[in-house]
């Protein structure tokens, strides 16, 4: 357990071992088809079949999937309703308010689940290395490396220190709940540089001097996944196209 | 607030990608450069990165009784520097996106204007004048943090007005719809941040005084000398 649900979601995934290229073929090709298709059938299918992946042959938790989609619903709820509003004299609908609206919603709910499955599936220690194939420079990509792997300590200091706070009263009253709320951003950043001193002077002990090189886990790629998604992305294209 | 994915128009999400990347490519090299120099610094801007998501994770008391959470973008600018935080920022939103479904793919390059390019500039331009005027460390932390949250939210809003101008009033009545119906959380959000950073940087002028100085933000004390006694 990390603590954060979608990379836990991740790491137990029935796709964990399925190549990281694979998934990410799939699912930047679901992502584009929500951008790009009609919200009517587009959307739909691409959230349909997102969904249906995840909870079906991946095992993600409905949960746990339930739950990460709750973020980008508020803001697209609350973006989308007011995207048709219209002010002029006073407030009113703006033309085809509802189609609009549904459309906004329906593209941005499909390529948020697309994004999703994408997330829940695969670890962002498999996804970096990708990365690199982007021609991202190596240095940017050890850095974010670091940051995926200290963060889950700090997350865990985080908790450490409020639960203690809470304990000595540091959240009872909310001038005591901003002074508590202060230290702990303090006490945060200053293990992190700890934490970073520390795992520098190890390595510099173990000879540090080109970079954090790591042997990557070699995942393969599979050609049935890969047709299969390219025959399912190729049918939601034509499906949208022959209904739009 | 970052837009959600599949939420602007394809050709608004390609266009700000285009304009974010100068930025990020330009923070990418400074860093290239940091850890070619120094390899050992890969762990500190690993750290601060780190940072700026967990920041992200602390809940800001609220006088309503919610929560929000700052961005932790400001205080970077003033503690790293806008050109890296340009990197460590749009990172940081990818792992928001992958990690906490807060964000997108395609909006990356969009939130990475806002939240990776324009708040840590606005933030540390805003601290630099500060402390030119005069000010101590702690006004100018708060002026940074005020700054570089309200110049993100008013980004966002720009880019959001753009992507759906009003039917009636145009750009700016749909500019003025989100700035207000964002500002109901984002005002008290970058005050609440201001105050943060204020209780954040004066715990790490005692506790972390070394640190700041090495990062510039503080002159080194010189120690008297002590004279020898005969």
């Amino acid at each position: 357990m990390t603590g954060l649900a979608v990379d836990d979601a991740a790491w137990a995934s029935a796709w964990r071992r399925r190549s990281p290229g694979d998934k990410l073929l799939l699912c930047t090709g679901l992502v584009l088809c929500a951008l790009v298709l009609p919200a009517w059938p587009g959307s739909v299918l691409v959230g349909a079949v997102a969904v249906a992946l995840a909870l079906g042959p991946a095992r993600v938790p409905a949960r746990t999937f339930g739950r990460a989609v709750r973020w980008p619903l508020a803001f697209v709820a609350i973006g989308a309703l007011t995207a048709v509003v219209s002010v002029d004299d006073g407030l009113g609908w703006a033309p085809e308010a509802a189609t609009r609206a549904g459309s906004l919603v329906g593209h941005a709910l499909a390529g948020s689940a697309a994004v999703l499955l994408l997330a829940t599936t695969t670890p962002m220690s498999d996804l970096l290395p990708a990365l690199r194939r982007l021609r991202v420079p190596a240095a940017v990509v050890e850095v974010a490396g670091v940051v995926y792997r200290l963060l889950f300590v700090l997350l865990e200091s985080l908790t450490t220190i409020r639960e203690a706070q809470t304990a000595r009263m540091g959240h009872s009253t909310w001038r005591r709940s901003w002074r508590s709320t202060g230290l702990l951003a303090a006490a945060v950043l200053t293990r992190s540089w700890d934490r970073a001193r520390r795992m520098q002077e190890g390595l510099a002990g173990r000879g540090l001097e080109t970079g954090l090189r790591v042997l990557p886990e070699v995942l393969p790629s599979s050609r049935a996944f890969v047709a299969c998604s390219l025959v399912g992305l190729a049918g939601i294209v034509s499906a949208s196209l022959a209904v739009a | 607030m970052h837009i959600a994915e599949g939420f602007l128009p394809p050709l608004h999400a390609v266009g700000w990608t285009v304009a974010a990347a100068p930025f990020v490519v330009h923070g990418a090299r400074a860093v290239v450069k940091e850890v070619r120099e120094r390899p050992e610094n890969t762990l500190l801007l690993g750290a601060a990165g780190a940072f700026t998501f967990v920041l992200s994770a602390i809940k800001l008391p609220s006088v309503t009784g919610s929560s929000s959470h700052p961005t932790g973008t400001g205080a970077g600018a003033v503690l790293f520097r806008p050109p890296v935080m340009a990197v460590l920022g749009t990172v940081v939103l990818l792992f928001q996106a992958l990690l906490l479904a807060h964000g997108g793919l395609t909006t990356l390059g969009a939130n990475a204007f806002a939240f990776a390019v324009v708040g840590p500039w606005a933030g540390y331009a805003a601290f630099r004048l500060t402390r030119s005027l005069g000010g101590g460390l702690l006004p100018g932390v708060f002026v940074a943090l005020l700054v570089a949250d309200l110049a993100t939210y008013l980004t966002t809003s720009v880019q959001l007005a753009l992507a759906f101008p009003d039917a009636e009033s145009g750009l700016t009545g749909a500019l003025v719809k989100f700035l207000g119906v964002f500002a109901v959380t984002q005002v008290p959000l970058a005050i609440g941040e201001g105050l943060l950073g204020v209780l954040l940087f004066r715990v790490l002028t005692t506790n972390a005084r070394p640190e700041l100085e090495r990062l510039g933000l503080l002159r080194p004390t010189v120690e008297p000398i002590q004279e020898e006694v005969r």
